[in-house]
C-alpha cells in the first residue's frame, strides 16, 4: 500500500538494530545489512563517561533513532520536567531521525515501577495522553513515535480496544506509531483478539517503524522477554504489517540473552527478503 | 480531571508494590488466566527487574556476602524502598545506607561497607568528563606561587575508610576469581576511588597519601599539604615524597587544574 501523500511520516531508514553493549565493537565495523541503529535513551542521559564516549562513534556512523522507557506518557503524575530536559538535550546532540516511547505508565505518586503498564482503554484516558503527547512533542519540537507495549491485564469498564486507543491517540495527538509486532501478538493471545484487526485498526499513515522480537511461551499467559529469535506467527504477522503499511522502517530488538551480530543479521536479512517479496508482490 | 485514572493507576502501584495489597477489583480474568496470575506478572517483574540491575551494580557485594545471602538482602531491600528514579541502576543510592541500618544486615558493617565502594565505582563509570592536567601545565607554575597553589582534584574522586580488606573481594569480583575471606584491619586503611580518562581504578592510600590528598580536596594551599607531610616524615624526605604524591596524581589522571589563591 503507498503512502498516503497527507502522510506525516518521514522517510523510511530501512533495516535497523537496536544498538546493545555486546554489539559495540562489531557494529563499529560496519558489518552490511545494518542501515541505521536505535539507541535505548536512558543509557545515554548520564554525565559523561564511556557510555557517551561510544555513542560519539555510532553517531559518526549511522543514522540513528532515539528510543526511550520513561516518559509515562499516560502517568497521572506529571511530566518529569527534568527528564524531559535531559532527553533534549541528548536529541539536540544526537540528532536522531525520530523519538519515541511507550504508550504506557510506568508509575504514579513519584514510584517507579520500571514496567510498562498498560492503559484502561477510557476515553478519560485517552483525553489525558493526547494533551501530554501534545505537550511533549511542543517541548520537543517534533512528533514522537509512540509503541504498543505487551499486556497482562485488561481493566473493567474499557470503552475502546486497543488498536481503536492507539489509533485515536495517534490522530488526535498527531504523533507517530511504532508499531511492535510481537507485542501486538503477545497481547492478541492474552487478552483473545485477533492480531489482523489490530492492524486492520491502525492508520497506516502513521506507522513509522516496526519492532521485531522475541517471547518466552507460557502455558497460558505469553510473556514479552523480548530474548529470544522472532517467532513464527510473529514473521507471518510482519507480512502482513508490510502489506498494509508498506515499506515502514524495521528493527529487531534483542533486550536480554543476547547472541552474536551474525544471528541478529540473519534475521534482518530475513526480515528485509520477506518486505521485498511482500512489496514486489504489491507492485 | 482524570481522576478514575489516577486512582486506577494508585491501585495497581499499591498492589505492584505490595503483594499483600488488594487485588485492583477492575483487573479482568478469563478463561485464559485469573485476575491474580495477570497481577502476579506484574509484580513479580518488578522485583526481578530491580534485583537483576542492582545484581550488576554491585559485584563486590555479591562475593562478600554470598550468592543466597546477597539475594535475599536485595530482596529486602526491594521490598522496604520503592523506585523513585527513571534509571533503574540508580536505585543502588540506597542500597549502603539500608544496609546500614536495617536488621540483621546492620550487624555485618562490611556489608555497607562494600556496598559504598561498588556503588562510589559505578557512579565514577559515567560521571561527568574532565580535564586531566599535564605535567608540563604544573611545571609552567612560577616557583614563587607554589605555597599559595590550590589543586583541583576531579569532582567525582571518592576516598572511602576501609575497616576491612574489601578492595581485595572487589578485586576478586572484578577478575572473576576466588574471593579471599573477609579480614578485619588492624588500622582503617583509605582507597580511593577515581576515573582516568573513561577507566574507573580504586587503590588503597598510604598513610600519608591519605592525609595528603584529603587535604588538597579540602583545598588547603601547597605549602598546608607539605607542612601536613613534615609532621608525618623526617625533614629531609618530607619534600620528595611530596613531589612524589603530586607526579602519582598527575600520572593518575587526578588533578584537574589549579588555582592561586590566598587565605
Amino acid at each position: 500500500m503507498p503512502t498516503p501523500v497527507s502522510s506525516p511520516r518521514l522517510p523510511a531508514l530501512g533495516f535497523g538494530l537496536g544498538l546493545r553493549v555486546e554489539h559495540y565493537e562489531a557494529l563499529l565495523e560496519r558489518p552490511a545489512g545494518v542501515d541505521w541503529l536505535e539507541i535505548v535513551s536512558e543509557n545515554y542521559l548520564v554525565p559523561g563517561g564511556l557510555p557517551l564516549r561510544w555513542l560519539e562513534r555510532f553517531r559518526e556512523r549511522y543514522p540513528l533513532v532515539m528510543h526511550g522507557v520513561s516518559l509515562s506518557i499516560g502517568s497521572t503524575d506529571p511530566l518529569d520536567e527534568g527528564y524531559l530536559d535531559r532527553l533534549h538535550a541528548l536529541a539536540r546532540h544526537v540528532q536522531p531521525a525520530w523519538i519515541s516511547d511507550h504508550l504506557c505508565w510506568t508509575g504514579v505518586e513519584g514510584v517507579n515501577l520500571h514496567d510498562l503498564m498498560p492503559l484502561p482503554y477510557t476515553e478519560e484516558a485517552l483525553a489525558h495522553v493526547v494533551e501530554r503527547v501534545r505537550r511533549v512533542q511542543d517541548r520537543l519540537g517534533r512528533r514522537i513515535l509512540l509503541e504498543n507495549v505487551s499486556s497482562y491485564v485488561a481493566f473493567a469498564g474499557a470503552q475502546l480496544s486497543e488498536w481503536e486507543f492507539l489509533a485515536a491517540v495517534a490522530e488526535r495527538a498527531d504523533c507517530l506509531i511504532l508499531l511492535d509486532l510481537n507485542n501486538v501478538y503477545v497481547s492478541a493471545r492474552n487478552h483473545g483478539f485477533a492480531p489482523l484487526d489490530y492492524l486492520d485498526g491502525i492508520p497506516a499513515a502513521r506507522v513509522q517503524q516496526f519492532h521485531l522480537a522475541g517471547h518466552e511461551p507460557g502455558e497460558r499467559l505469553l510473556i514479552d522477554t523480548h530474548d529470544a529469535p522472532v517467532a513464527d506467527p510473529v514473521w507471518a504477522l510482519y507480512v502482513e504489517a508490510v502489506r498494509r503499511y508498506g515499506a515502514v522502517s524495521t528493527m529487531i530488538e534483542r533486550d536480554d540473552h543476547i547472541p552474536p551480530l551474525p544471528t541478529l543479521l540473519d534475521e534482518l536479512a530475513h526480515a528485509r527478503a520477506l518486505a521485498a517479496s511482500v512489496l514486489r508482490e504489491a507492485a | 480531571m482524570s481522576a478514575n485514572l489516577r486512582a486506577l493507576q494508585q491501585r495497581m502501584a499499591q498492589a505492584v508494590l505490595d503483594p499483600r495489597a488488594p487485588r485492583p477489583a477492575d483487573i479482568l480474568g478469563d478463561a485464559r488466566a485469573g485476575a491474580d496470575e495477570r497481577l502476579d506478572v506484574y509484580r513479580h517483574g518488578y522485583r526481578l527487574r530491580l534485583a537483576e540491575a542492582l545484581r550488576v551494580e554491585f559485584p563486590g557485594l555479591a562475593r562478600l556476602a554470598g550468592e543466597a545471602a546477597f539475594a535475599r538482602l536485595l530482596a529486602a531491600y526491594v521490598e522496604a524502598h520503592p523506585s523513585g528514579h527513571y534509571n533503574i541502576r540508580w536505585h543502588g543510592d540506597g542500597l549502603p545506607a539500608f544496609l546500614e541500618r536495617a536488621p540483621p544486615w546492620r550487624r555485618r558493617p562490611a556489608l555497607a561497607a562494600m556496598a559504598r565502594l561498588d556503588w562510589a565505582l559505578s557512579t565514577a563509570f559515567d560521571a561527568a568528563d574532565e580535564p586531566a592536567l599535564a605535567r608540563a601545565e604544573l611545571a609552567a607554575v612560577p616557583g614563587d606561587a607554589w605555597p599559595a597553589l590550590r589543586l583541583e582534584l576531579q569532582q567525582a574522586l571518592q576516598v572511602l575508610p576501609l575497616a576491612h580488606n574489601l578492595e581485595a573481594i572487589r578485586r576478586a569480583a572484578d577478575l572473576g576469581e576466588a574471593p579471599p575471606r573477609l579480614r578485619r584491619r588492624r588500622a582503617e586503611r583509605a582507597l580511593l576511588a577515581w576515573r582516568q580518562a573513561h577507566a574507573v581504578h580504586y587503590r588503597l592510600l598510604d598513610a600519608d597519601e591519605a592525609v595528603a590528598l584529603a587535604a588538597a580536596m579540602r583545598g588547603e594551599p601547597f605549602a598546608q599539604l607539605c607542612e601536613r607531610l613534615a609532621t608525618l616524615h623526617a625533614p629531609a624526605s618530607a619534600a620528595p615524597r611530596m613531589v612524589a604524591l603530586l607526579q602519582a596524581w598527575l600520572d593518575g589522571g587526578l588533578i584537574r587544574g589549579w588555582r592561586i589563591a590566598d587565605g
